[in-house]
């Protein structure tokens, strides 16, 4: 296997340049392998700075970097110019708390969260535990950066909050734990089952947006993405010239934009506005509002102009 | 149990270019291939050379010295599932 001396070359400048930095296929919006994601998501929850490099739009480097780390899979994190590990080793770092220090980020300290239970979660959460629990496995609640939320057994880690609950053991670890006081886990019916929910007073909402702030928005003519969520029948028959249509194209754009990006929805009256916020929500966008009212009110107060229908 | 394949290409013969690979690089090495699938292995290697590395620098050496068995897009092996570096008891007598 050799590696040529452009490309050598070309990596080495690379990893002097970005102090950490992760070789992965896709960028950090949009991952595309399930390994890369996994590494984004932990990369995320410290909050450091880091910087991407998608292998898949650099064929050389692709192929490069394995020979220049004697490791053949993507991803591939670096950190002062030094090989770190792939995604197993990542994950493993994650878990141990060895990431703490290579990212620069002080751990926080081990605050154990308040968490409530209902009695039927309790019930549920127990029998679960009893159930798939092998000897040293764990039930653990993880909350990711965009506030997703996770139960799974697991092995305790060192880095794990423990949190005695209802009669129910939880491990959090601490990156989580600092995202998860005050949650309240409930148990719920589902068209799937019965299934576990977990609120969190910690998540960021859908922000209720009047036509009124919806019109000094536009005329300050600062950047944000008024998007119209209804179909394009309605569309062609009333509209608002700077709001754009959500297509699968432009779905799909979305989703590469950055999380902080501010998303206002709109719709005919407002409950289809509420739906795709919240679901640009689940996706980690944390400036998300819904035009209350939606066009409809937008007609009556702001432009008659506009035809109601 | 996967099925193996004798003949060129099969997991056999795959197994067998793995653990000359391994062999080459680290002399006096203790290896043990599995077959764990089409194009997957998990690999056991016992070595003196492993001291005193890290985990990542142990299984660095593995890597590198298979890297040509798992380049290009028709590469026999497509994935180690499972490494297991180990470092022999007595380093002086593997």
């Amino acid at each position: 296997m050799s590696l040529d001396d452009s490309t050598r070359q070309k990596i080495t400048d690379l990893i002097e340049q970005n102090r950490v930095l992760l070789f992965m296929k896709g960028d950090r919006s949009a991952p595309q392998c399930g390994f890369s994601a996994r590494v984004i998501e932990i990369l995320e929850g410290y909050g450091a700075e880091y910087e991407t490099l998608d292998v898949l739009s650099n064929a050389d480097v692709r192929e490069g970097i394995k020979v220049y780390s004697s490791w053949p899979t993507i991803p591939q994190l670096y950190v002062g110019g030094e090989f770190i590990g792939g995604c197993d080793i990542i994950t493993e770092m994650h878990g141990t708390g060895e990431l703490f220090e290579p990212l620069g980020v002080e751990p926080p300290p081990a605050v154990t969260p308040e968490i409530h239970l209902t009695a039927e979660a309790a019930d549920a959460l127990g029998q679960a535990a009893a159930q798939s629990g092998g000897p040293g496995q764990h039930l653990h609640l993880s909350i990711s950066p965009s506030f997703q939320s996770t139960l799974s057994m697991a092995p305790q880690s060192p880095m794990d909050v423990v949190v005695e609950t209802s009669g129910v053991t939880l491990m959090v670890d601490r990156l989580s734990a600092a995202r998860a006081n005050g949650v309240t886990i409930s148990l719920v019916e589902t068209q799937d089952g019965r299934g576990f929910k977990v609120d969190n007073p910690n998540a960021p909402q859908v922000q209720t947006m009047s036509v009124q702030s919806l019109k000094e928005l536009i005329e300050a003519g600062e950047p944000f993405e008024l998007l119209d969520v209804r179909t394009p029948e309605e569309y062609e028959t009333a509209r608002l010239e700077q709001a754009q249509l959500v297509d699968q194209r432009l779905f799909e754009h979305l989703q590469t934009l950055p999380r902080d990006t501010r998303l206002v929805f709109l719709c005919h009256h407002g409950p289809r506005g509420v739906q795709a916020a919240e679901q640009f929500l689940s996706m980690g966008f944390t400036d998300v509002h819904n035009v209350a009212g939606g066009l409809h009110a937008w007609s009556q107060e702001i432009d008659p102009s506009v035809p109601q229908y | 149990m996967p099925i193996q394949i004798a003949g060129p290409g099969g997991a056999l013969e795959v197994q067998a270019a793995l653990d000359e690979a391994v062999r080459q690089a680290l002399p006096k090495a203790e290896v043990e291939v599995s077959a764990a699938g089409p194009g997957h292995f998990e690999l056991r290697v016992t070595s003196a050379a492993f001291a005193g590395k890290t985990r990542v620098g142990q299984q660095q050496l593995v890597y590198g010295a298979i890297a040509h068995l798992m380049a290009g897009p028709n590469a026999p092996v497509h994935a180690i599932d499972r490494l297991e570096c180990l470092i022999p008891e007595s380093p002086n007598d593997p």
